[in-house]
C-alpha cells in the first residue's frame, strides 16, 4: 500500500525525510523545503532589503537549487534582493568547461545576470596547468584555497554585498568531523556559524542558506522539479582524508537519519576553554586579503607555483614568509625541501 | 559542488611501513617489546616504568584527589579498569613519599540483564571478577543494574557544584592528612582493616528480585535501537554508580576510560548531538553531580599500551560480553564510530591522539560556585546543562520547524503563543495520535522531552513505552513538571498583579 | 619441503568469542614447500579455526584493526607483522581492544 503524506493526507508520499521521519507527497515537500530555507534566511538575518547577493553557482545540484529556491523566495516574500549568479572557472577541461554551460543555460531558465571570473586571469594559472605542475596529491589545496577568493575578487567586481554557497547540512556536517578528526579547534568553533561576518575590507560576507538542508532532500527536490544541473564528479580525485569524514557521515546516516543534523546541533553547542590560542585574522602584506600570516595562503602558493616550489604552501613554512616578502633568494636545502613532489 | 573548501594541509601523516627496530629508545640497550605512540620501541621494564609513571604523573597533575579522600573506582573486568584498579594497588603500596593517599573502594555494575545474560552467566563472570577484587583488600559492591528500579528520586536532584572542603586548598588538605594519619597511626593499626573487611562483606550481597529482571527486561526491549540501548545502559549505570557513591560517602569515582576509549566517545557524542555535554564527558574531571567528581586517570594510555601492560605485568581482567559484542559494524552509532576510528587509526597512528587533544580545548560548562544565580536548568537523564534553549537559528529549531511543516497545516498552527518546544505543544507530532486529541502515552513522552537534553530526547524517541522507564526518572519528572507548573501560575500572578497597578 | 610446525594460537579480550570462548589453541601447521608466515597463518585460522563472523577477526589479508598481536610476547610490529615466518614452538597471541570483544 502507498503511504500517505503526512502533510495533506491527500496525496501519495514520494518521499521520507530523513529530518524527521516523516513521509511527504511532492506539493508537500516543495513547500517545507522551500520554508524551511526561508526559515534559516530571515532567522539568521542573511540579508537585508536592498542588497546585492552573489549565488556561488558551480552548476552542480546544491547551487542550481540554491539559485532556484532563492529566486522563488525573494518572489514569494518579497526579500527585495537584486540577485545574480557567480561562477570561477578553475581551468578544468572536461569538467568546469562543462558544469559551466549549465550554468549559463541557469541564466537564460532563471534570468539572473551571470559572471564568471577565472583562475587564468586572476592568478595566470589554470587548474590543469597546477596539476601539471604539483601532480594529484596536493591539487585541492590549491583549488580550496583560490576558489575562495576568487569569488570574493568577482564580487567585489560586480559591487556585490553578500555572497552566499550551495553548503548543505551534509557538508557542514562533515566539516564538524572533519575539524574534530584533525583536531583543529579554531575552524571547529567557526564551521557551524551561518555567516561569516564581515571584518571590514578584504571578505565578502558569506553564507549558507541550505545549512539545515539535507543532500538528499537537495537532489529530489532538484530531481522533482526537473532542475538543470551537472553531475559530474571534480576529475582531479578528492582529498582522501576528507573521504574518510564523508564516507563516515553517510553510515551515520544510515543509522540514525537525523544524525547530521545532530552533528550539526552538536557543533553549534560546543564550548571552547578559554586561553586556547586562537589565530587573529589580519591582513595579507601582499593583496590585502585577509589572512591570519603575513601572506594569505593564496599569495603564497602563488608563490610556490610561479618559483617551482609547489611545496611552499603546502604544510608550515611560516618561517619562509619573511623571505618571500622581501624578495630574498632560498637557500638549496629549502629549496630542495619544497621542490620534491611525490606523484 | 567540490567539497574541499579550506586548505587542508598535509600534517596527517600516513602510517610507516613497519621497521624491525629493536633496541628501546629509553635505555638504547635492551631488546624492545612494544612500539607506542608515533614509532617509539620500549623494551619491557623502561615500558614498566613509563607506565606506572603516568598515572601518578596524571593524578599530580590535576590535584582533584585530596589525600585521606574516599575514592570509588568503578571496574567493568574490562582491560582499562583492571589496569586502573593495579595502578591504584601499586601506588598504594608504595613508600611514603610516593605513596598515593586516598581510600579506594570498588563498584562493579552488573549488566548482564540489560544484555540478555542468564543467570548462570552473570554468576559466572560476577565470581570471576569477585576473585580478583577480593585480592584487592579493598572494599567493593557488585550491583546488578536491575537496581535502577529501587533507587529513589533525589538520585537526579540537582546538588550544587561546589562539593563541602572545596574551599580547603589542595596543599592545605595535604597537610591536614599527614597530621592526622600520625595520629591515627599511634592509635591502631589494625582497626581500620577490620572496618574493611567488615564492609567488603556486607556489600557482597546484593539481589535482584524476578519482578525487577522483568522490568528491566521489559525497559531495554523497549528500545527500538541499539544505539538507544547503548545510551540508556550508560545513563543507568551512572545513576547506579552515584547513587552508591552518594550512600557511601565516596566523593570521587575513577573511571578507567583510556585515550583510544575517549576518542571514539568524543566522535560518537558528536554524532549523538551530545556536543554541549563534550567537555564534561571527555575530559578528565566531569563535576556534573555536584557532590560526586568523576575523573578519568586513564586517559593518558592508550588501548594497545593497557593491553600490553596487562599482559606483560598478568593483571588479571574478565571478559564480560555486552550489548555490543558480536554485533557487526553498523549496529550502532557508538560501534560505528570505534570501528571509523580504529581503522583510521590504523592507517593515520595520529587519529587517536589528535581528537584526543581536541578534547583537552573543551569547556566544561558548570555553574559559577556559590553564585545566587539559579542554577542551569539539568537534563532529567544524563544530568548536563540542557541544551535545547537554543536562538531560532539552529539546528535544533531548524528541526522543529521541519516537523511542524511536515505534519497537517491544521496541526502545524500551535493554538496561541506556545513557544516551539514546549510540551503539549510537540505532542500531536508523535506518529499514532489520531486527530481526536492526544493518547495518554504520547503525552507521557512528550512532558518528559521537555525535560531531556538534545541527545536523550534521541533517545527517548527510540523508546516504544515510556511507561518502563524507572520509577525514580517518572517521579523527579513529575517533581519538576509541578514546580515549572507552579512557577508558571506565580509568574502569570505577578503579571495580573503588575497589570493591575498599571491601571 | 618444510616440517610442519607446532605453535600456540592464544586469544583474548573477546577474540576469544569467534573461537566457541576456547582462548587456547595448540595447533600444528602442514608441512608445506614455503615457510609460513603470519600471512599464511591468518588465512590458516580463517580456514580452519574461526567459528562465526570471519570479518570481525580478519579484514582483508591482516587481522582487523583494533586488535593488537603479539608474538612470542613482543609487538608484532617489531617482528615484521604479516612477513613474519613462523618458527616451531611460536606463541602468537591475539587480544581484542575493541568494546564489544
Amino acid at each position: 500500500m502507498p503511504v500517505q503524506c503526512s502533510s495533506c493526507a491527500l496525496s501519495r508520499a514520494v518521499l521520507k525525510r530523513p529530518k524527521t521521519g516523516h513521509s511527504l507527497c511532492k506539493a508537500c515537500f516543495f513547500w517545507a523545503f522551500e520554508e524551511e530555507v526561508h526559515h534559516t534566511v530571515v532567522s539568521g538575518r542573511l540579508f537585508s532589503r536592498g542588497e546585492t547577493v552573489g549565488i556561488g553557482a558551480s552548476g552542480g545540484k546544491d547551487s542550481t537549487v540554491l539559485a532556484h529556491v532563492m529566486k522563488v523566495l525573494n518572489e514569494r516574500h518579497d526579500y527585495g534582493l537584486k540577485l545574480l549568479l557567480l561562477s570561477v572557472d578553475e581551468g578544468i577541461t572536461g569538467y568546469r568547461d562543462d558544469s559551466l554551460e549549465t550554468v549559463r543555460r541557469n541564466q537564460q531558465q532563471y534570468d539572473l545576470p551571470l559572471k564568471i571570473v577565472s583562475y587564468q586571469e586572476l592568478y595566470g594559472w589554470t587548474m590543469d596547468a597546477i596539476v601539471k605542475q604539483v601532480g594529484l596529491k596536493n591539487n585541492c589545496t590549491f583549488c580550496g584555497v583560490f576558489r575562495r577568493q576568487a569569488l570574493d575578487r568577482g564580487a567585489v567586481m560586480l559591487n556585490v554585498d553578500k555572497i552566499c554557497t550551495g553548503h548543505n547540512a551534509d557538508d557542514v556536517a562533515e566539516t564538524v568531523l572533519m575539524n574534530v578528526l584533525r583536531g583543529d579547534i579554531a575552524r571547529l568553533r567557526r564551521c557551524t556559524a551561518i555567516s561569516t561576518a564581515s571584518d571590514g575590507e578584504g571578505a565578502i560576507p558569506r553564507c549558507k542558506p541550505l545549512k539545515y538542508a539535507y543532500e538528499k532532500e537537495i537532489v529530489l527536490y532538484a530531481y522533482f522539479k526537473k532542475l538543470d544541473y551537472f553531475s559530474t564528479e571534480c576529475i582531479y580525485s578528492p582529498n582522501a582524508y576528507r573521504g574518510h569524514a564523508r564516507a563516515f557521515l553517510k553510515d551515520l546516516e544510515a543509522v540514525r537519519p537525523s544524525a547530521i543534523m545532530d552533528v550539526i546541533h552538536s557543533g553549534e553547542n560546543l564550548s571552547v576553554k578559554e586561553g586556547v590560542k586562537m589565530p587573529v585574522q589580519g591582513t595579507c602584506t601582499r593583496c590585502g586579503y585577509i589572512s591570519s600570516q603575513a601572506l594569505c595562503k593564496s599569495c603564497v602558493l602563488l608563490e610556490g607555483l610561479n618559483r617551482g616550489l609547489p611545496k611552499l604552501g603546502i604544510g608550515k613554512h611560516h618561517r619562509l614568509h619573511g623571505k618571500i616578502l622581501a624578495q630574498q633568494p632560498l637557500t638549496q636545502e629549502e629549496e630542495k625541501k619544497l621542490k620534491a613532489v611525490d606523484f | 559542488m567540490c567539497q574541499v573548501d579550506e586548505e587542508y594541509s598535509g600534517h596527517l601523516e600516513r602510517r610507516s611501513v613497519p621497521g624491525v627496530s629493536k633496541t628501546c629508545v629509553k635505555c638504547k640497550e635492551s631488546t624492545a617489546v612494544l612500539i607506542i605512540r608515533l614509532g617509539d620501541a620500549f623494551c619491557r621494564s623502561c615500558f614498566k616504568e613509563y607506565f606506572v609513571h603516568k598515572f601518578r604523573a596524571m593524578l599530580g597533575k590535576n590535584r582533584v584527589i585530596f589525600p585521606g579522600e574516599k575514592v570509588l573506582l568503578a571496574v567493568s573486568g574490562g582491560p582499562a579498569s583492571s589496569s586502573m584498579l593495579a595502578q591504584v594497588q601499586e601506588g598504594l603500596s608504595r613508600d611514603a613519599p610516593k605513596k598515593l593517599r586516598f581510600v579506594p573502594g570498588i563498584i562493579y555494575i552488573d549488566e548482564g540483564g540489560a544484555c540478555g545474560q542468564s543467570a548462570e552467566e552473570r554468576e559466572k563472570a560476577v565470581a570471576l571478577l569477585e576473585n580478583i577484587l577480593r585480592k584487592t583488600g579493598f572494599p567493593y559492591y557488585i550491583v546488578p543494574l536491575e537496581q535502577v528500579f529501587g533507587l529513589p528520586d533525589s538520585v537526579l536532584e540537582s546538588v550544587s557544584c561546589s562539593p563541602e572542603g572545596s574551599g580547603l586548598s589542595y596543599k592545605a588538605a595535604v597537610v591536614q592528612y599527614i597530621q592526622q594519619n600520625e595520629v591515627k597511626q599511634r592509635h591502631s593499626e589494625s582497626a581500620g582493616e577490620e572496618a574493611q573487611d567488615a564492609m567488603a562483606r556486607l556489600s557482597v550481597h546484593s539481589q535482584y528480585g524476578p519482578e525487577h529482571r522483568q522490568a528491566l527486561e521489559r525497559l531495554f526491549s523497549s528500545l527500538k535501537t541499539l544505539t538507544a540501548k547503548e545510551d540508556m545502559l550508560q545513563t543507568l549505570r551512572q545513576h547506579l554508580i552515584l547513587h552508591t557513591a552518594r550512600v557511601s560517602g565516596y566523593s570521587k569515582v575513577m573511571m578507567g576510560d583510556s585515550c583510544t576509549r575517549l576518542s571514539i566517545k568524543l566522535l560518537s557524542n558528536i554524532s549523538l548531538g551530545r556536543g554541549a555535554a563534550l567537555a564534561a564527558d571527555t575530559g578528565f574531571s566531569d563535576p556534573r553531580y555536584g557532590d560526586v567528581v568523576i575523573v578519568r586517570p586513564m586517559r593518558d594510555y592508550s588501548s594497545k599500551e593497557i593491553a600490553f601492560y596487562n599482559r606483560l605485568f598478568g593483571v588479571q581482567s574478565v571478559f564480560i560480553p555486552g550489548l555490543d559484542t558480536k554485533v557487526p559494524d553498523k549496529a550502532s552509532i557508538q560501534r560505528l564510530t570505534e570501528s571509523f576510528i580504529i581503522k583510521l587509526q590504523a592507517d593515520f597512528p595520529s587519529t587517536v591522539s589528535t581528537i584526543y587533544r581536541t578534547s583537552e580545548k573543551l569547556h566544561t560548562a558548570c555553574p559559577p560556585l556559590n553564585s545566587s544565580a539559579e542554577p542551569a536548568v539539568k537534563c532529567l537523564l544524563c544530568l548536563c546543562a540542557l541544551d535545547t534553549k537554543a536562538d531560532e537559528a539552529s539546528a535544533f529549531q531548524a528541526i522543529l520547524l521541519s516537523e511542524r511543516l511536515s505534519v497537517g497545516k491544521a496541526q502545524s498552527d500551535p493554538p496561541s503563543s506556545t513557544t516551539a518546544g514546549s510540551p503539549g505543544q510537540s505532542c500531536c507530532q508523535e506518529s499514532g495520535c489520531g486527530a481526536g486529541g492526544c493518547c495518554s502515552t504520547s503525552r507521557a513522552s512528550a512532558d518528559l522531552k521537555s525535560l531531556l537534553c538534545y541527545s536523550c530526547r534521541l533517545t527517548m524517541k527510540d523508546m516504544t513505552a515510556v511507561d518502563s522507564l524507572p520509577q525514580y526518572i517518572t517521579l523527579e519528572a513529575e517533581k519538576r513538571q509541578r514546580r515549572a507548573q507552579m512557577k508558571q501560575e506565580i509568574s502569570e500572578f505577578l503579571l495580573e498583579d503588575a497589570d493591575d497597578d498599571q491601571e | 619441503m618444510a616440517a610442519p610446525l607446532a605453535v600456540h594460537l592464544e586469544f583474548g579480550g573477546g577474540a576469544e568469542l569467534l573461537f566457541d570462548g576456547v582462548k587456547d589453541h595448540h595447533v600444528t601447521l602442514p608441512g608445506q614447500s614455503d615457510p609460513w608466515d603470519m600471512k599464511q597463518l591468518l588465512a590458516w585460522i580463517r580456514g580452519n579455526l574461526l567459528k562465526e563472523r570471519p570479518e570481525l577477526f580478519v579484514q582483508g589479508d591482516t587481522v582487523r584493526p583494533g586488535i593488537l598481536v603479539l608474538i612470542n610476547d613482543a609487538d608484532w610490529e617489531l617482528m615484521g607483522e604479516l612477513e613474519y615466518q613462523l618458527q616451531d614452538k611460536d606463541n602468537i597471541v591475539f587480544i581484542s581492544t575493541l568494546h564489544g570483544g
